[in-house]
């Protein structure tokens, strides 16, 4: 028996107890390891070795070379461009319309600036699905169909963004926005280029937000997408595995193509989750 | 005085251009369809042609329609056992997270990044290991640990299949319960364990007494926002189970999408779509009250 000093002990057991929750995050990951094993197995052997193994023997790339090249219908290739495409775009202009509506917001006066206010905090207690009826509607109406512009302008609307920016932009101190002033700075040429600069950590986050949540839609693409042209990542997934038929005859390419699908995100998420881990609390801070 | 009236009204036209492209996309797709979802609840209305009006036609016909009430009664069980599950679970991976260990990107990336995946990726995988072939790895582990005897369908009884659905969605959003805690539990004061500790206090009684105190709100903000979440369960029906077996795993509102888009029936969609705002409607004005008080105190900040 060894004898540990307090020290000693203190460090063994938070070794140990790092140990476990390695290994407890191991299993708890282990859906996302197994798509990508899945995904370099051929799909004659994942189907029915036993005990399924956790390195794929043989290794192949084929799965991945199928969805570069699926000529039949579905091409996860263009599919993963449109998402990439429809994204960046969304992110972007989101920013656009949300910075100036925010700077008005949080620092400028004006009449009916509360009502407006409290009805963009309002309407986030809505939920969701009563706009989905009435936006498929509109989007017809505006002969919008089967386009991006479908995925990208509806979202532009939502006031998330612009209340998150506006609770960011409330903790800059005044001071600087008042020496600008000062010295004759319009409010439009101190937003961009004073405010923006001082509030990117906060766009980062917004950007970041923005692009996961219409990179990883799927109940409105599927509403307002009918070829397979215009097809988003996750649209392209669900019909690429259907035409298979059984879905587990095409496991192989099936679980390339929905890695190709989480990678994207599990990549944003380790480089950022300072950001996103901010967008969290900053959209909803309790105290 | 007309001057200064005049400048006021540049200064203020200002500040309403600086929110006009947002309101202009605000009203397009949250205002206007806010008044539409509420018109065309009132209509008989499909994507082309002349809608009618037909009162509370579409109210009274959903009601009398014993498949919309198994709808409420699934989605509603399944809320019920979900948001408890998923909140007690993000707090306690949360707890566990908030100790001192080494190495926290790894457990973080693990417990958190799922979050922000696509449900369709995901989905896909749990699919695939729920697979009802005898090499299916759910099938496989469980048969070498003896729970079970032989190869299993996940999907075809219905309370498996709510375990299941139950189970994963609980897996793909707990993160971001993970970290509401996480933010909150890392703003308490080490010295109030510290003097509770000296005071002879347990490790339960410095949960009772300090942690549940300091997270009460957040986690009313994190029950309300489950709550809303789970009323809009769609895509794991959709993909595992397609509201099988029997009907027995359709949600509200994969009854408002058959209705709606694979029907065509719009005006009777969007009434089930006030259904569903009247249930969870509740846990909006929470959320919202939660809200408006951290509004206040940045504002006094």
């Amino acid at each position: 028996m060894l004898f540990l000093s307090g020290k000693t002990k203190q460090k063994t057991k938070r070794l140990f107890y790092s140990v476990f929750i390695w290994v407890m995050a191991a299993v708890w990951f282990a859906p996302i390891f197994w798509m990508l094993v899945t995904s370099f197995k051929e799909t004659g052997v994942a189907v029915v070795e036993s005990p399924p193994r956790w390195l794929p023997q043989p290794v192949t790339l084929e799965n991945y070379r199928v969805i570069f090249t699926a000529s039949g219908g579905i091409n996860i290739n263009l599919a993963f461009l449109n998402s990439i495409l429809v994204a960046t775009i969304s992110s972007f202009a989101g920013l656009l319309v949300a910075i100036p509506a925010a700077y008005a917001l949080a620092r400028l006066r004006f009449p009916g600036q509360k009502i407006i206010f409290w009805t963009y905090v309002a309407v986030l207690a809505f939920p969701p699905v009563l706009f989905l009826v009435p936006n498929y509607f509109i989007i017809f109406q505006l002969n919008l169909m089967n386009t991006f512009s479908a995925l990208i302008l509806p979202g532009l609307g939502g006031t998330f963004g612009v209340f998150l920016l506006r609770q960011y932009m409330l903790g800059i101190p005044r001071e600087i926005e008042e020496v600008a002033w000062i010295d004759g700075c319009s409010k439009l040429r101190f937003l961009i280029s004073i405010g923006v600069p001082i509030i990117k950590p906060a766009l980062v986050t917004l950007g970041l937000m923005t692009f996961l949540a219409s990179w990883n839609n799927f109940l409105w693409p599927l509403l307002v997408l009918t070829t397979a042209k215009k097809f988003t990542l996750p649209i392209a997934l669900v019909r690429f595995t259907a035409g298979w038929g059984d879905p587990f005859r095409g496991i192989g390419p099936s679980m390339a193509a929905a890695f190709m699908s989480v990678g994207p995100a599990l990549v944003i998420f380790v480089l950022f989750r300072r950001y996103l881990m901010r967008g969290i609390s900053l959209g909803s801070v309790v105290r | 005085m007309s001057r200064s009236l005049f400048k006021d009204i540049r200064r203020e036209g200002g500040a309403y251009l600086f929110l006009l492209p947002h309101m202009f996309f605000f009203v397009l797709f949250i205002a206007a369809p806010l008044i539409y979802a509420l018109v065309m609840s009132f209509h008989q209305w499909r994507i082309i042609g002349e809608p009618s009006y037909i009162g509370l036609a579409n109210f009274l016909r959903i009601w009398g329609d014993s498949r919309f009430w198994n709808t409420v009664q699934n989605t509603t069980i399944f809320a019920a056992i979900s948001v408890p599950v998923t909140v007690f679970l993000g707090l306690g991976l949360a707890l566990i997270l908030n100790q001192r260990f080494h190495g926290k990107l790894w457990p973080l990336v693990a417990f958190v990044s799922p979050a922000f995946f696509s449900s369709i990726g995901i989905l896909f995988s749990w699919n695939w290991i729920l697979a009802s072939y005898p090499s299916g790895l759910a099938n496989h582990y469980l048969a070498k640990l003896g729970i079970i005897e032989s190869a299993m369908s996940w999907f075809r009884d219905t309370t498996l299949a709510w375990a299941c659905i139950i189970v994963i969605t609980a897996w793909w959003i707990v993160g971001f319960s993970v970290l509401l805690y996480l933010g909150i539990l890392q703003r308490i004061p080490p010295e109030q364990y510290e003097a509770a500790k000296l005071d002879g206090a347990g490790p339960w009684a410095r949960f009772v007494y300090i942690t549940l105190p300091w997270i009460r709100n957040v986690m009313f903000f994190d029950v309300a926002r489950h709550v809303i979440l789970a009323f809009g369960l769609f895509d794991q029906v959709y993909i595992l189970t397609e509201g099988g077996p029997a009907g027995s795993t359709r949600t509200m509102v994969y009854y408002l999408y058959s209705v709606g888009f694979e029907r065509q029936q719009l005006g009777r969609a969007a009434a089930i779509s006030w259904y569903i705002f009247l249930i969870v409607i509740f846990f909006g004005l929470v959320q919202l009250a939660l809200l408006s008080r951290s509004i206040h105190s940045a504002e006094v900040e």
